[in-house]
């Protein structure tokens, strides 16, 4: 009997027994209406990050700073009401006018930037700082796995569970028996050939590039895939064909949700780059229930050392790229995004002050956007330190008044419903008196 | 044999200097005052005529060239499993310009030596200085602090000075945690910081600002190890117990890897990872033992504990034969190995452990990559294998050149199940092969009244099938 078979079985198993009227326990408690879920719709959070660490200085402007003006001689995003000027979100902070698609967001209270916030560790390293930021254990080199595979093993699942209480609990989703009509690896999802340092760990996870050819490759019709099941069906019942297992039903859900027939909603239009390829297929993945909770994009091209531009330039055309792609994914998720939250992260921000070819270097703390239907948005939040030389760190950046992994936590407990944020942050004693807030 | 590889790849004869002339880019026009040249070369790094990228694909195939065409594989193994011991990261900053130094001169040489050889050449090798920071650990009151702040006192815009900030404990942390006492070892938070004070004045000399040989840095011509005197905390220190006196040098650091390299938690620690990597995921602890107890009484002669183990009669023992999941890369290195092909390169293979998440001189954490399976067994790997297996046989990764193992033995057969059993004898010797056989037998006989099947294409099907199979993935 291939695994396939077998887990047919158990599925059609789970079939009769509901017509006979006793549902099995995984089952039991919702049906009666005492939900143990946590929730009855899956929530997901999208994750995006800024790889080479945008300048959050010209992301969301300080246009009130003089000293903004005063060190950016070529490349400072203009005030509001001049020629490419920010746009005025609160009479001090304004967004750098090739985001203005995310601009009625932020007016339907639905967008929140947190400023000033990044990591404590001091570091200019991009790798450093990247891995820092997906460890969610800035200056512990060692940690292994990555903060967003925490949330999901720390996280209920549809059963009810978290993955890391129980060893066999987790063995069971290893063959993807006990999860609802989804398998434990579809909870976690990054966009690219590879599964970025955040996603990666003990729960099951999986990269996809292209959902079109997610699968063994040779074509659906070619039989392959029934022959590898066999030969991975053993009576082991080890891990090896749990993951293989695993595997053979994420490709069996996303053909039954049917991506290829995908169309976004009507009237949307994703940029044709890879971040918009990407958030295309998040959306769909999204919108085909298959039960993601967690999806990861990259987007690079931050790191602006020349030629970094104002209103318009290298770094108006990432923004460009960026905002037209969540604004796209946004209208297209449509009611769906009371169930989303997205949130931007980069490594570190950069230097106050332009550099001597236009560009800005390696600084401390930078901005995130998080956005959501169930985000309490229109606001900025954040201490703000100020730009004044005194007020720098080391005397020439941005000094930190979050830190990210207070809006990670807030994020990981109030939208995903997380509980054990000590596991998902370890060695941080995580504080919700610290939340900014942007989730109630 | 073609050309031998140091001429296919020459970055991975070269020195850390000559890479630097080749493949160092232009500086910007102005660099932040107070930078220094390795951090100058991190921030110039994504200037595309520099192409790390190709340095990373020279280096990274001729490893996995090397591992699939050597006489030598103890040699590449162990070279494998130390470097990996003592990672660096390529995608750090400078790194990238001394990594193929590091492996040719401090690990490759090293791994039949003794231990504390192998982890002195790691210690003073520039790219480990680089990679855990300790090229920049000063001591906090030394007079380059001092002159630093009396420099900015005159000059109040300088920034202050980077590599003045401070002792850094991250080479002392990982120094104890990861290369030799392991994280239970038995140390304390003090004795990170009394290493870490030991370590500083650990440095490399500043040649890396040299531009194609024009501009030469402070110290001179070549990227070096140095000990910087000034950097160095003089004060006494206390480490695992050992009373290091005042007033000295580079000796403070020295005894500390002496201390560490003989202890006989390394020891352990050493055996242990040692047995994870060769034989289970479950160590015997007696195996361990007896290891340990080897590198005792050798003074860490790596040769006599590798011999060691592959002379312990439970290296043999059933429950330890092919109990070990293949990690990406000895799959890709033992498939280039069991089907005998010439590839013309490697760069469709090393997109594979691109995406299977191995690829050689990525791993970015200390740690390395892991050894244990369940670090490499998960769905998205699983199809990835498979996928590599139909695609390793169709050709498509190979450049199109034939199978030689498998086409010499397979050229007589008439029908598919004479290639089946030729293709498993060779690929998968003295392992019991009898149900894969049929189910691929079936698999073939199910396709064989396909006639939108080419014969070829037939043939590479079975062949990876056998690839992607279970039997495949372990060793």
């Amino acid at each position: 009997m291939s695994g396939m078979k077998r887990r047919a079985f158990v599925r059609n198993g789970t079939l009769a027994l509901l017509a006979l009227g006793m549902p099995p326990a995984f089952l039991r408690t919702p049906l009666l209406g005492e939900s143990t879920f946590r929730t009855a719709r899956k929530k997901t959070l999208i994750c995006i990050f800024q790889r080479g660490a945008v300048d959050g200085l010209s992301m969301v402007v300080p246009f009130g700073e003089k000293a903004y003006y005063g060190s950016r001689r070529s490349i400072a995003v203009p005030q509001p009401g001049r020629t490419g000027g920010a746009i005025d979100l609160d009479g001090f902070f304004g967004l750098h006018p090739s985001l203005a698609p995310l601009r009625d967001l932020y007016g339907r209270k639905e967008l929140a930037v947190i400023h000033a916030v990044g990591s404590p560790d001091a570091t200019r390293s991009h790798f450093d700082a990247q891995d820092y930021m997906e460890s969610g254990t800035p200056g512990a080199k060692a940690t292994r796995d990555g903060w967003l595979n925490r949330a999901l093993s720390h996280t209920d699942c549809d059963c009810g569970r978290t993955l890391a209480d129980k060893n066999a609990h987790a063995a069971d989703h290893a063959v993807g028996q006990l999860t609802v009509g989804g398998v434990a690896a579809l909870r976690g999802i990054a966009m690219g050939t590879e599964l970025p340092r955040s996603l990666r760990g003990e729960h099951p996870a999986l990269a996809i590039s292209d959902l079109q050819k997610f699968g063994i490759s040779g074509g659906r019709d070619s039989g392959l895939q029934d022959t590898f099941q066999r030969l991975y069906h053993t009576d082991g019942n080890d891990a090896v064909e749990g993951a293989a297992g695993d595997a053979f039903e994420a490709i069996r859900i996303l053909k039954a949700a049917n991506p290829l027939q995908y169309n976004p909603a009507s009237g949307v239009s994703y940029p044709a780059s890879d971040f918009g390829r990407s958030l295309r297929q998040i959306a769909q993945l999204i919108k085909s229930g298959v039960g993601v909770e967690v999806a990861f994009a990259d987007l690079g091209g931050w790191d602006t050392h020349q030629a970094q531009g104002g209103a318009q330039g290298q770094l108006a055309r990432r923004l460009d790229d960026l905002a037209r792609g969540v604004r796209a994914l946004y209208d297209d998720l449509g009611d769906r995004m009371e169930d989303v939250v997205l949130i931007t992260m980069s490594e570190f921000g950069r230097t106050v002050r332009e550099n001597g070819s236009g560009g800005t270097d390696h600084g401390h703390a930078n901005c995130m956007m998080v956005m959501g239907g169930g985000v309490h948005g229109g606001r900025i939040l954040g201490d703000w330190p100020g730009l004044e030389r005194e007020q720098l760190y080391e005397g020439r950046d941005l000094a930190l008044t979050t830190d990210f992994r207070d809006v990670f936590a807030e994020v990981t407990s109030r939208h995903l419903g997380t509980t054990q944020l000590d596991k998902v942050f370890p060695g941080y004693a995580v504080d919700p008196r610290r939340f900014r807030g942007f989730l109630g | 044999m073609g050309r031998s590889l140091e001429q296919k790849y020459p970055l991975i004869g070269m020195s850390m200097t000559e890479t630097m002339v080749r493949y160092l880019p232009p500086p910007r026009p102005k660099q932040m005052a107070g930078d220094t040249a390795m951090m100058a070369a991190e921030k110039r790094v994504k200037d595309p005529k520099s192409s790390p990228q190709s340095m990373l694909i020279d280096l990274a195939s001729a490893r996995l060239e090397r591992a699939a065409g050597t006489e030598r594989q103890l040699e590449e193994v162990m070279t494998d499993f130390w470097f990996n011991h003592f990672n660096v990261f390529f995608q750090k900053g400078a790194d990238r310009y001394l990594v193929a130094d590091y492996e040719r001169t401090a690990i490759r040489p090293n791994v039949f030596n003794h231990f504390e050889d192998l982890l002195k050449a790691t210690a003073r090798h520039p790219a480990m200085l680089f990679y855990l920071d300790n090229w920049q650990s000063v001591h906090v009151d030394s007079s380059l602090l001092a002159v630093a702040a009396s420099r900015r006192r005159q000059q109040p815009q300088q920034p202050p000075r980077r590599a003045g900030r401070g002792l850094n404990e991250n080479y002392a942390r990982e120094l104890l945690e990861l290369h030799t006492l392991g994280v239970d070892g038995g140390y304390t938070q003090k004795d990170v910081v009394e290493v870490a004070r030991a370590m500083t004045g650990w440095t490399f000399t500043q040649a890396a600002a040299k531009q194609g040989g024009q501009a030469r840095g402070r110290d001179g011509d070549e990227v070096a190890f140095l000990f910087r005197d000034q950097m160095h905390d003089r004060n006494e220190k206390v480490v695992l117990g050992h009373r290091l006196r005042a007033g000295r040098g580079i000796q403070d650091g020295e005894d500390v890897l002496h201390i560490l390299a003989t202890h006989p938690q390394t020891a352990r620690f050493i055996s242990t990872k040692l047995v994870e990597y060769f034989v289970s995921d479950r160590p015997s602890p007696e195996l361990v033992d007896r290891l340990a107890a080897v590198f005792m009484r050798t003074n860490g002669d790596l040769r006599e504990v590798t011999r060691a183990l592959f002379s312990d009669p439970s290296f043999y023992a059933n429950e330890n034969q092919r109990s070990k999941f293949k990690t990406p890369f000895q799959l890709l290195a033992s498939t280039l190995r069991a089907t005998d092909a010439q590839i013309p390169n490697s760069r469709r293979m090393l997109q594979t452990l691109r995406t299977m998440g191995h690829m050689p001189y990525l791993a970015s954490a200390p740690t390395g990559y892991p050894a244990m399976s369940d670090d490499w067994v998960n769905s998205g790997a699983m199809l990835a294998r498979m996928n590599f297996g139909l695609e390793y046989a169709s050709g498509s990764l190979t450049g199109g050149q034939p199978l030689r193992s498998i086409a010499r033995t397979a050229a007589t057969a008439r029908e598919p199940g004479e290639v089946i059993r030729s293709a498993t004898a060779v690929l998968l010797p003295g392992v019991n092969t009898t149900q894969l056989q049929r189910a691929i037998l079936e698999d073939a006989n199910a396709t064989a009244g396909d006639a939108k099947q080419a014969p070829r294409a037939q043939y590479a099907r079975l062949i990876g099938l056998v690839l992607g199979s279970p039997e495949f993935q372990r060793h």
